[in-house]
């Protein structure tokens, strides 16, 4: 009884201490938890998001074409997830914005088995290409192909899901697209079959904002939002001061991670990491609706300000 | 065939031909305010709940892709169902010879009942994934998957049926000097073929979700690729249709089935409804 009482008084002090006004954000990541989260993981646990008043809770979804949709039907307060998706989702009527950037470059590349037949994106033609479920990988794969003289007809595209690599190791596909730079890569490697990659904004496709964060745009004037990018931003610039301890942090609540394939990751994303990730490249963003329009995937290019903002 | 005779005590056989003809056009106008009932029903969740199209389309949106999309859905359907078809003439052979094999032996009834048991637990869309990588992402993995969410209720209701022939027919086919083959093929098999017809019946309602979900974890083609791209694309009305398309395949299977079963099986006669 005396230890229910202690800990009782304990549990009021500690309400007590607390921010009184602790604002609840949650928060959808785009995919299950790994290195390309590190800076809301070390914000989390270093505590920055409390610091500026805030209670995030991070979620992982089932399927990475659910965050913006569950935002944009209020269910969340932000999403993680694509570039490329966000002109998609907007262009069909998602009332959504980009309203801070985690990954900066793009993280999709087309890969191929190194000691495979295709040496040059020339040679994928008339062979199977793999892809992920997304609606945007079409899109680059065009502009790549066609920098290299051939059309999306010369190949067959095959959905295989989330099985990139397996696909690709398997031989039932020469190529696939959508495997992450950081991620399949190295995980090729592992499995002692090395990858040969292809990176788009190297084969006439716009650089884009690989992880961006969403939120509804007509709650852009949440004063949240910001304290959570500035969070953010703390959780960048510790991450990149301290890639050891920080690693420590990342695996700290989260044991299963802590494997070869998310070390590796983890050193290969460091770099790719937004230094401000509330910042916004007008032009870039438009640059690319303009790419996505030319290729047909939207219908027009809409003003800037509907889609992506810099927050106050 | 004329087993019926030692079903004296069960009510009479009623008249097969009422079934046809006249009472056709009730069923379909029955059909026709049920479908139209859901429609209304789906209309007014649309309205109350002011649900987005990326959420819950309505039905007319649903309507406006299923006739603007209709070239593109046929094709993707066209694969669904002959894929479906396929799995289905397998999966019910490979299901009817592992019946009979376990009727007839019994060391197979021993060490494969329970394997098959087994062989149940493990969700499709688990083992999806690997058959795709082995069979390749082309129409023999979607066949194979049909097959495999089919066979094990084709098998357990034919294995069913085989173990339950009426004792009084075994006796007199015994009598008559019937040998064990003799046995199997002139009595127990006939006389379990409505159990074969019912299992039948819930493959037809099931193949087409086998064929999916062979289709989800990697194809070009087909329904169930048509709506994950759809999904991807937030062409949720498209997703919709591609689902009712699904759906429709799915109906239009299990009365075609039903009915082509109830006139090959036809000593197997409806009970007269019961009164309310």
């Amino acid at each position: 009884m005396v230890l229910h009482r202690v800990l009782l008084v304990l549990a009021i002090l500690l309400a007590a201490i607390r921010p009184a006004s602790a604002e609840k954000l949650t928060v959808l990541l785009d995919w299950f938890i790994n290195p390309d989260h590190a800076p809301l993981f070390v914000a989390l646990e270093k505590g920055y998001f409390r610091d500026a008043g805030l209670e995030v809770e991070l979620i992982a979804p089932a399927d990475p074409n659910d965050p913006p949709k569950l935002v944009a039907a209020r269910q969340a307060d932000i999403a993680v997830s694509y570039q490329p998706q966000l002109h998609l989702q907007v262009a069909a009527g998602l009332p959504l914005a980009r309203i801070g950037t985690m990954v900066a470059t793009p993280l999709v590349t087309v890969v191929a088995l190194a000691d495979g037949p295709v040496k040059t994106m020339a040679d994928l033609k008339g062979r199977k290409i793999g892809y992920s479920v997304a609606g945007s990988e079409e899109a680059l794969l065009k502009a790549m192909l066609a920098k290299n003289g051939l059309k999306l007809t010369d190949v067959t595209l095959v959905n295989v899901n989330f099985a990139l690599v397996q696909a690709l190791l398997s031989e039932q596909v020469a190529a696939v697209i959508g495997a992450y730079r950081n991620f399949e890569l190295n995980q090729l490697e592992i499995e002692k079959r090395p990858g040969r990659a292809f990176y788009p904004e190297e084969e006439g496709v716009p650089a884009f904002d690989e992880l961006i964060f969403v939120a509804r745009n007509d709650r852009l004037s949440d004063p949240n939002f910001r304290k959570f990018l500035d969070a953010v931003e703390r959780g960048t610039l510790f991450l990149i001061n301290h890639p050891e301890e920080s690693w420590g942090l990342f695996i700290k609540n989260h044991k299963e991670l802590d494997d070869e394939l998310n070390r590796r990751a983890w050193r290969d994303t460091l770099p790719r990491f937004a230094h401000s990730p509330a910042a916004l490249d007008a032009q870039r963003y438009e640059r690319f609706a303009r790419f996505l329009n030319a290729a047909g995937l939207i219908p027009s290019v809409p003003a800037l300000s509907s889609y992506a903002v810099e927050l106050k | 065939m004329i087993v019926h005779t030692s079903r004296l005590a069960l009510p009479p056989v009623p008249d097969r031909t009422r079934r046809s003809g006249t009472a056709l056009l009730p069923a379909l106008a029955r059909l026709a305010t049920v479908a139209a009932g859901l429609v209304l029903m789906w209309q007014a969740i649309v309205l109350a709940t002011g649900a987005p199209h990326y959420i819950l389309p309505g039905p007319l949106g649903v309507g406006r892709a299923l006739v603007e999309s209709r070239e593109l859905i046929l094709f993707h359907a066209a694969l669904t169902l002959s894929e479906v078809m396929l799995g289905l003439a397998l999966g019910a052979a490979c299901g009817a010879a592992a019946a009979i094999a376990l009727a007839y032996f019994r060391p197979a009834r021993r060490w494969l009942l329970p394997v098959l048991v087994a062989s149940q637990a493990i969700p499709v869309f688990a083992v999806a994934p690997l058959l795709v990588l082995w069979l390749g992402y082309g129409m023999a993995s979607k066949v194979a998957m049909a097959a495999l969410i089919i066979f094990f209720p084709v098998t357990t209701a034919f294995f069913d049926g085989l173990r339950r022939t009426d004792p009084a027919w075994l006796d007199t086919a015994l009598t008559l000097g019937a040998g064990r083959a003799t046995l199997l093929w002139r009595v127990r098999v006939p006389a379990a073929l409505p159990g074969f017809a019912s299992g039948l019946r819930i493959a037809v309602a099931v193949a087409p979700i086998g064929a999916v979900v062979g289709e989800w974890v990697g194809s070009s083609a087909g329904l169930g690729f048509l709506m994950l791209h759809a999904n991807a694309r937030v062409q949720i009305e498209l997703m919709f249709a591609a689902l009712l398309v699904l759906m429709a395949i799915g109906v239009a299977l299990y009365l075609a089935a039903d009915a082509l079963l109830r006139r090959l099986v036809f000593w197997q006669a409806d009970a007269p409804p019961a009164e309310d």
